[in-house]
């Protein structure tokens, strides 16, 4: 469908994005989404919505799977391959760089400080994007009832998480929720 | 939270097996922070609490799928650079011809009711595990005024001032940072 240029210039635009993409990879959703849609056609906006849809859903590390679904479509098994290397590949080395340099001052003073402003923005922001998920996801009082005991059971317990998924899918399956 | 000793190093594979089971489990957006601090913190107890906290906070700074920062991080500090190669390859090789293969899957199933619903299920569970989550990581810091502060500001502005995260992350912490600056300075 796509000549070669199509997958190359796919994965060079993914290496750029993720290379930038400060605050997590969804903040340039909107821009992989101009970029693969608008720009090239390689998909419409429902395939996209789509694609998103199935990478929240599946274990794993979803936005390099959303990424790797989209290169699927553009080139194949290879464009999958070559789209998730340039979503984690350039990340990964930053990633490590910074944390060598902060566990080499990790006694400064300075570090502490940092420590102590940054932490609890980045939490608020954690609570944040569970509470935004939980707007998406709880389309009642029962669903809302759902996040609040599996919230409030991993606050009191530290019984495994996975029961209170199983118990989310159980109460779904049988038209609970 | 007690800690390993240094003589007791993690092995690659207890570093990739961990990983492994960390990617498997996350589910949604975020979940992965879920099992990072499950395992790496309440499980094999690697690191503590506070230094999860850290390795969280400087992903949010940095590009890229933060939980994939998570693995890089905490392998460096467990085993340097090798434990980082671990950590990540058990974080992405399996799971994602896994996770591929569903997706690709899923492409043909997408429109069957019921899927969605069981998948509606876990999202809504999925949501409660990481509030909670971003609170236990939090309880640290509870008796500073200040932190809990900068928490609910960085809360209420992305869930009811709709802010971009981009600007509340570089909007706030600098606040913050001279905040916790002026204590310390007071505290001498």
């Amino acid at each position: 469908m796509t000549g070669p240029s199509a997958p190359v210039a796919l994965t060079a635009h993914l290496a750029l994005v993720s290379s930038i993409s400060f605050g997590g990879f969804p903040t340039v959703l909107p821009d992989v989404r101009n970029f693969v849609v608008s720009t090239h056609g390689w998909m419409t906006d429902q395939e996209f919505a789509n694609l998103f849809a199935i990478a929240q859903s599946i274990p794993g590390p979803n936005m390099i799977l959303m990424m790797s679904l989209i290169g699927w479509k553009v080139w194949g098994f290879p464009g999958a391959l070559a789209s998730a290397f340039a979503t984690f590949g350039p990340p990964c080395a930053i990633y490590f760089a910074a944390y060598r340099l902060w566990d080499r001052f990790r006694d400064a003073p300075w570090q502490r400080i940092v420590r102590l402003g940054l932490v609890p923005v980045t939490m608020g922001i954690v609570i944040a994007s569970g509470a935004v998920m939980a707007r998406a996801a709880d389309t009642g009082w029962r669903s809302a009832a759902v996040t609040i005991a599996a919230a409030a059971t991993t606050l009191a317990t530290r019984v495994n998480p996975m029961w209170m998924l199983l118990a989310g899918a159980a109460l779904a399956g049988v038209g609970l929720l | 939270m007690e800690m390993r000793g240094a003589g007791e190093p993690v092995t690659l594979t207890a570093l990739f097996i961990g990983f492994l089971k960390v990617s498997l489990c996350g589910i949604g957006g975020g979940g992965g922070i879920v099992w990072a601090r499950r395992i790496a913190v309440e499980n094999r107890r690697w690191i503590s609490d506070r230094e999860f906290a850290d390795i969280v906070s400087l992903c949010q700074f940095m590009p890229g799928p933060n939980i994939v920062g998570i693995a890089v991080c905490v392998g460096a500090k467990m085993r340097g650079a090798v434990g980082t190669v671990a950590a990540l390859s058990g974080f992405l090789i399996i799971p994602w011809v896994v996770g591929f293969s569903l997706g690709v899957l899923y492409l043909k199933f997408a429109h069957l009711t019921v899927l969605r619903n069981i998948l509606g299920g876990i999202a809504a569970a999925a949501a409660g595990l990481l509030i909670a989550t971003g609170i236990k990581l939090l309880t640290p810091y509870r008796r500073r005024v200040a932190a809990l502060v900068f928490a609910t500001l960085a809360f209420g502005l992305i869930i009811f001032g709709r802010l971009p995260l981009l600007i509340v992350l570089f909007g706030l912490v600098p606040l913050s940072i001279a905040v916790a600056g002026i204590e310390q300075a007071r505290a001498r």
